[in-house]
């Protein structure tokens, strides 16, 4: 049987993959972000897992507006890389389960959440920034991923990613072969790409999001998208997908390690929770 | 939705629908290929496209606030600035209406 032996939160940003690229990772800038993966690298070492189920967001890389789906879910054997605008990064395309991902699809479906379901859907930043610095690019683990339209209004509520979370845990606890997953919701923390506010990022809100995603996410998820963009930025609404990860964990999780840095327009968050 | 996010664009589908042809366009420079040909003759590659006198003149002066207030969204102006060597930072400084030394000097204070 499946189990869900723990969740990540993190941010992802286009500049950590070129900071990775040009192997800045011990530059003043950049080290403390850097640094902080190497605890949850480590756990990830120790545990074991055997599947990512990654929720995350497009930035208008795989879906464009004539099509946009609220939900979209990657049932393919391997995920290509998406050309975002720069070209492509020399990393190898990530595999995929699709076995595991048709029957997520057919509980969440049952569950009543209705996710596109896509045989190819190319990831961009949203998985391929922060995966580097968890993982070997040999990409073992295999990745299934859900994409959430938090571009393109209306967005999802927060309490719906809070019970889309809990729609992957049940999903995973009825998929009958053994698996040992994690699973990651990406995105934010806050910044504001664009405007009179461009730049401004909200550190204290970003602290108070990720105390309370451990002890009472409930309350987090009944805030409104309003709430998430005044506090963290049009572009900080990403929060919401950490939501879906602490919904699969279920009541109580322990915090095995946190980091927060900000060294460019965006609050740069990493939450490991175990179940 | 503006009103209660001052100063930003919410990509409403209103938004999105004004700046459809401009968006699509922007959303071809994922190609390489496309790249090179928007490069050679902007103009005549967006006209191509279906883009308007409008908008082509708002790209044509890397007017990013004007884009946006047209119906782009922040992720479409990046393709644009990624085919013609313009950063974030620079765009956002724009739509705030700020040059990106002045954005630079209001960060450091």
């Amino acid at each position: 049987m499946a189990t869900v032996i723990g969740g990540i939160g993190t941010s992802h940003a286009p500049t950590i993959g070129v900071a990775w690229d040009r192997g800045q990772q011990k530059e003043p800038m950049w080290a403390p972000l850097f640094d902080g993966y190497v605890p949850a690298r480590q756990w990830l070492d120790e545990v074991r897992p055997d599947l990512f189920l990654i929720v995350y967001n497009d930035h208008v890389n795989q879906f464009f507006f004539d099509a946009y789906p609220t939900f979209a879910l990657g049932v393919g054997a391997t995920h290509a890389q998406a050309d975002e605008g720069w070209g492509k990064r020399a990393l190898p395309d990530l595999p995929g389960d699709p076995d595991f991902a048709w029957h997520l699809a057919r509980s969440l479906v049952n569950d009543e959440f209705d996710p596109t379901i896509c045989q190819e859907m190319a990831l961009d930043h949203g998985v391929l920034s922060f995966l580097p610095l968890l993982t070997d690019t040999d990409w073992k683990v295999p990745v299934v991923p859900l994409a959430v339209n938090v571009i393109q209004h209306p967005i999802p509520t927060p309490r719906r990613l809070y019970r889309l979370g809990s729609a992957l845990g049940r999903a995973i606890a009825s998929y009958p072969k053994d698996r040992r997953i994690v699973v990651f919701g990406t995105g934010g923390l806050t910044h504001q790409l664009h405007g009179t506010k461009f730049g401004t990022k909200n550190a204290a809100w970003d602290n108070e999001f990720m105390d309370r995603l451990e002890t009472e996410p409930a309350g987090l998820s009944e805030l409104t998208t309003q709430d998430y963009m005044e506090r963290g930025g049009t572009e900080g609404v990403e929060m919401i997908m950490w939501l879906a990860m602490r919904g699969a964990l279920g009541k109580s999780v322990k915090r095995v390690h946190r980091n927060y840095t900000a060294p460019m327009t965006t609050g740069y968050g990493l939450l490991v929770l175990e179940t | 939705m503006d009103d209660v996010i001052s100063g930003a664009y919410v990509f409403t589908v209103e938004r999105s629908t004004r700046g459809y042809a401009l968006n699509k366009m922007a959303n071809s420079l994922s190609s390489p290929s496309n790249r090179t040909t928007f490069q050679s003759d902007e103009a005549g590659y967006m006209r191509g496209l279906g883009c308007s006198d409008e908008e082509i003149e708002l790209v044509r002066r890397r007017d990013w606030k004007g884009m946006m207030e047209h119906g782009a969204s922040i992720y479409l102006l990046l393709k644009i600035g990624a085919a013609v060597g313009v950063p974030l930072p620079e765009i956002g400084a724009h739509t705030a209406g700020l040059t990106l030394a002045e954005y630079q000097a209001r960060k450091a204070s």
